[in-house]
């Protein structure tokens, strides 16, 4: 049976450490926008951690949830691509191929989650942290959008390790570089259509929620998080 | 109050083929200094594309949320701009109306120019322009179609119709006007002139072939231009951020393109008379014709301003209310009431009060209008992406950087330049439509 | 075997170029033996000379041929690289319906443009022998194609109708 890979993140767990952001920055080649870049908005995380505030001060209460594409199985951003450089893949995945993008910004401004980035320059690390770049993934030229794959290279090693053993995935033997540096143990990732998984369980609790749920966009990505 | 100037259908023939074709001949000095200026203007637009494609789009003003900025304002804008001369011709054409003889050419030469311009935008604001020609369907080692469910690729076929449509209308009825300037002309201009007329001789099997195909193209091109429109407005339509995801969008579009076309029309009319000395043949009655137009054109684009923003404020749904909010109350809204002061109150009492409705006047309001619309595509594409639905994402600070605004001023520039170049090869007004026609019944 | 004359002859109103017309037809001279040459376009009451015309017909023809392609093409290109994008179908009257809308409408430009080129004469390989009359502003010349032993009578006829001159000549 085919994989479909999931996501559940634990609100309840998260301290918005952002060790999820630097982990995925490391693994994926993401390049280091400067202070000014940032200013102007021009930061690339493919995840982010978002703040929320309740109360007024002094009696504030910080919320934190990390943003990273959702996979939708009915993915708004898709269909608008003339160039099929976004598309479906059999595993559910929501696939970026950076060669085919044009750079139309139409997937960017139809995702509700706003989880698309572009490059608006072609991308530089201050040294020596050009050293360190991940071979297993592709470095982005300026003018293609890029956003997360759920670590799709480490999904494909998974998955090829287990064919050479023989043996079937295992549960929590792939992870994506955010789940595996997660301190608080926030996030699981997993196979869907594994009942047992873990993270098919989370999916199925009662705190599960997801984001914008109301617009259709079947995301596969769970968040949990307490009623109040 | 304007019958007391001769009608220019009385005019002797003789004097309205000299009018008419005068222009065309000998470079004045004036004119050499109205066509450098903006070909200066065109180049620093050149330099400014040219330092966006080599460094990135990062020159350009765009940052998360807001990917789309001026270059699809500039786009809406000129598409808004080229209906001009299909609702002029056409239906001014089918419906027979007689003033409209001596706007038709003028106003098809604005359609197809600003075609040009606006054509060029989906491709300028493009991540990786040079591969711009991976939307066309041609056969690839990529082994790979593109995806015709995305609205862009509606948008380049609709584009690709309308370019093709609007230059074969715009060719059409200058064929005899060719032939007769085949005749007696300087060695080179004979040569273009015969060879685009196609060897038109004026026999009656050709007339009749002429008038007919006119109709006939009268009638498509019009469903093409309504089309377009409505598919530039679904580029929007169709994507589900607050207040773009409207099922008003097309028509409204329509609307907003007819009456800036029509404000762009009034502008270059004015300017062509004063500019060629054409008092005779563009006179009052047309610009008061026009003018009336227009406003009728102002009613309807607050009705449907005022039927998008209230059925969104009646529904109050969040994501859409903080759109709505921040174009009537907050950072835009300076801009949305400027907008809605040039586009309705001006027109309304400059062209509505018939003591006031005057050429100059309708020039005034004609600029106002162009501005405001121009404000209004702004409106409509920078807000919506400024407060996307996560409001963690939002952003405050997109404004257009040099290069945007650079290739912004360079398209009027353009525009400019291929008015020039056209009312030097071409005459301006359709000189055997206009012409007495001793010969017609009706007359 | 008698040769081809033309009669070139000019006319100053419209009402005289019908009588004429009208009495060439009756003494049996083809609709396709007569050519009006004018500035402008001259308009006459039905069954003076009526030119029918097909071109509303191609226009219909080249949309559904154009429209009918581009459909069939959109769909074979989508089933040929069929990739699952946000769930949509692979080919649906939603998905491409414009493009089918506006390659129908592109179909029914050409087709008229094409039709016009073709039933104006100006592509079309016509008879380059015939003589072309300069045309006086607000005259209409009328040419008429006679074998020479008819030019007696249609120069007569011309004559009776009005003709401010009647000119013979001989193909070019």
């Amino acid at each position: 049976m085919a994989h479909r890979w999931g996501m559940a993140i634990d609100l309840d767990r998260c301290t918005g450490c952002e060790a999820c952001v630097a982990a995925c920055h490391a693994e994926n080649n993401i390049s280091i926008s400067t202070p000014e870049q940032a200013a102007t908005g021009r930061t690339t995380h493919w995840i982010r951690v978002d703040r929320y505030y309740e109360g007024t001060f002094p009696d504030v209460k910080v919320k934190y949830m990390p943003v990273l594409c959702q996979q939708c199985d009915e993915a708004p951003c898709e269909p608008v691509c003339p160039t099929y450089a976004t598309y479906h893949n059999p595993e559910g995945l929501n696939v970026q191929v950076y060669n085919r993008c044009v750079g139309t910004f139409y997937c960017a401004n139809n995702c509700p989650y706003t989880v698309r980035y572009f490059n608006w320059f072609d991308p530089v690390w201050p040294e020596p942290m050009q050293l360190q770049h991940n071979p297993d993934v592709a470095v982005r030229m300026a003018g293609v959008m890029e956003k997360c794959t759920f670590c799709i290279q480490r999904i494909k090693r998974g998955k090829d390790e287990a064919a050479t053993a023989g043996q079937p995935v295992a549960d929590g033997d792939i992870q994506p570089a955010c789940v595996q540096s997660c301190p608080a143990e926030a996030m699981v990732f997993g196979d869907l259509n594994d009942p047992e998984s873990k993270v098919s369980r989370m999916a199925e609790s009662s705190r599960a929620t997801r984001l914008l749920e109301e617009l259709g966009t079947k995301p596969k990505v769970f968040y949990l998080e307490r009623g109040r | 109050m304007y019958r007391h100037i001769k009608q220019p259908e009385l005019l002797p023939y003789g004097k309205i083929r000299e009018d008419l074709f005068r222009p065309l001949s000998g470079l004045t000095r004036k004119y050499l200094f109205a066509i450098i200026a903006p070909i200066l203007v065109i180049l620093i637009g050149g330099y400014a594309w040219a330092t966006q494609l080599r460094y990135g789009m990062g020159v350009t003003g765009l940052q998360r949320p807001v990917f789309w900025g001026f270059y699809i304002v500039d786009f809406v804008f000129w598409i808004g701009i080229s209906h001009a001369g299909t609702l002029i011709s056409a239906i001014l054409r089918l419906t027979d109306a007689g003033w409209r003889k001596p706007i038709t050419r003028a106003a098809e030469a604005i359609t197809v120019f600003a075609l040009m311009i606006g054509g060029m935008f989906p491709i300028i604001h493009l991540g990786r322009a040079w591969y711009f020609y991976w939307l066309m369907p041609y056969p690839n080692s990529r082994l790979l179609w593109p995806n015709f469910r995305s609205p862009l690729l509606w948008d380049l076929t609709a584009i690709c119709a309308y370019v093709t449509g609007s230059v074969i209308f715009l060719y059409l009825p200058l064929i005899p006007d060719m032939a007769q300037l085949a005749e007696h002309n300087t060695p080179w201009r004979a040569k273009l002139y015969h060879v685009l007329s196609l060897g038109w001789t004026g026999s009656d099997t050709e007339w009749h072939a002429l008038e007919r195909a006119m109709k006939l193209m009268a009638g498509i091109i019009l469903a093409v231009a309504i089309s377009v429109h409505t598919i530039v407005a679904w580029d929007f339509a169709m994507a589900i951020a607050p207040m773009w995801h409207s099922t008003i969008f097309g028509p409204y579009f329509v609307v907003g393109a007819i009456f800036s076309g029509l404000a762009g029309l009034m502008i270059v009319m004015a300017a062509i008379r004063k500019l060629m000395g054409l008092e005779l043949y563009l006179t009052r009655h047309h610009f008061n014709n026009l003018a009336k137009l227009l406003l009728l054109m102002s009613i309807l684009w607050l009705y449907f301003t005022m039927a998008e923003h209230l059925t969104v404020w009646y529904g109050n749904d969040p994501s859409e209310m903080v759109v709505f909010g921040a174009r009537t109350r907050a950072r835009f809204s300076t801009l949305f009431w400027l907008m809605v002061f040039v586009n309705f109150v001006v027109p309304f009492v400059l062209l509505g009060i018939r003591r006031l409705r005057n050429i100059t006047t309708g020039v005034i309001a004609s600029v106002g209008i162009l501005f405001g619309m121009f404000l209004e595509r702004y409106i409509i594409v920078v807000p919506t992406l400024s407060n996307p639905r996560l409001p963690a994402a939002s952003s405050t600070s997109y404004a257009p950087s040099w290069v945007e605004i650079a290739i912004t001023a360079a398209t009027f520039a353009g525009m400019i330049v291929l008015y020039l170049i056209f009312s030097k090869l071409f005459p301006i007004i359709a000189v055997w439509e206009f012409k007495p026609h001793p010969h017609e019944d009706e007359i | 075997m008698a040769s081809t004359m033309y009669l070139l002859s000019e006319f100053r109103d419209k009402e005289a170029v019908a009588g004429a017309i009208h009495s060439l037809r009756a003494s049996g001279v083809g609709d396709s033996d007569i050519d009006l040459f004018s500035e402008e376009p001259v308009e006459f009451k039905r069954g003076v000379l009526d030119r029918p015309s097909q071109m509303s017909l191609a226009a219909v023809l080249g949309a559904i041929v154009l429209g009918g392609a581009a459909t069939a093409f959109v769909r074979f290109a989508q089933y040929n690289y069929a990739v699952n994008t946000g769930g949509m179908p692979t080919f649906s009257f939603w998905g491409t319906g414009v493009i089918t809308y506006e390659m129908t409408m592109l179909g029914a430009v050409l087709a008229t443009f094409v039709f016009f080129l073709w039933e104006s004469g100006l592509i079309r390989k016509r008879d380059k022998t015939a003589p072309v009359p300069v045309v006086p502003p607000e005259c209409i010349c009328l040419r008429v194609r006679c074998v020479s032993g008819d030019v007696v009578k249609a120069t007569a006829i011309l004559q009776e109708s009005g003709a401010i001159s009647v000119e013979k000549k001989a193909p070019l």
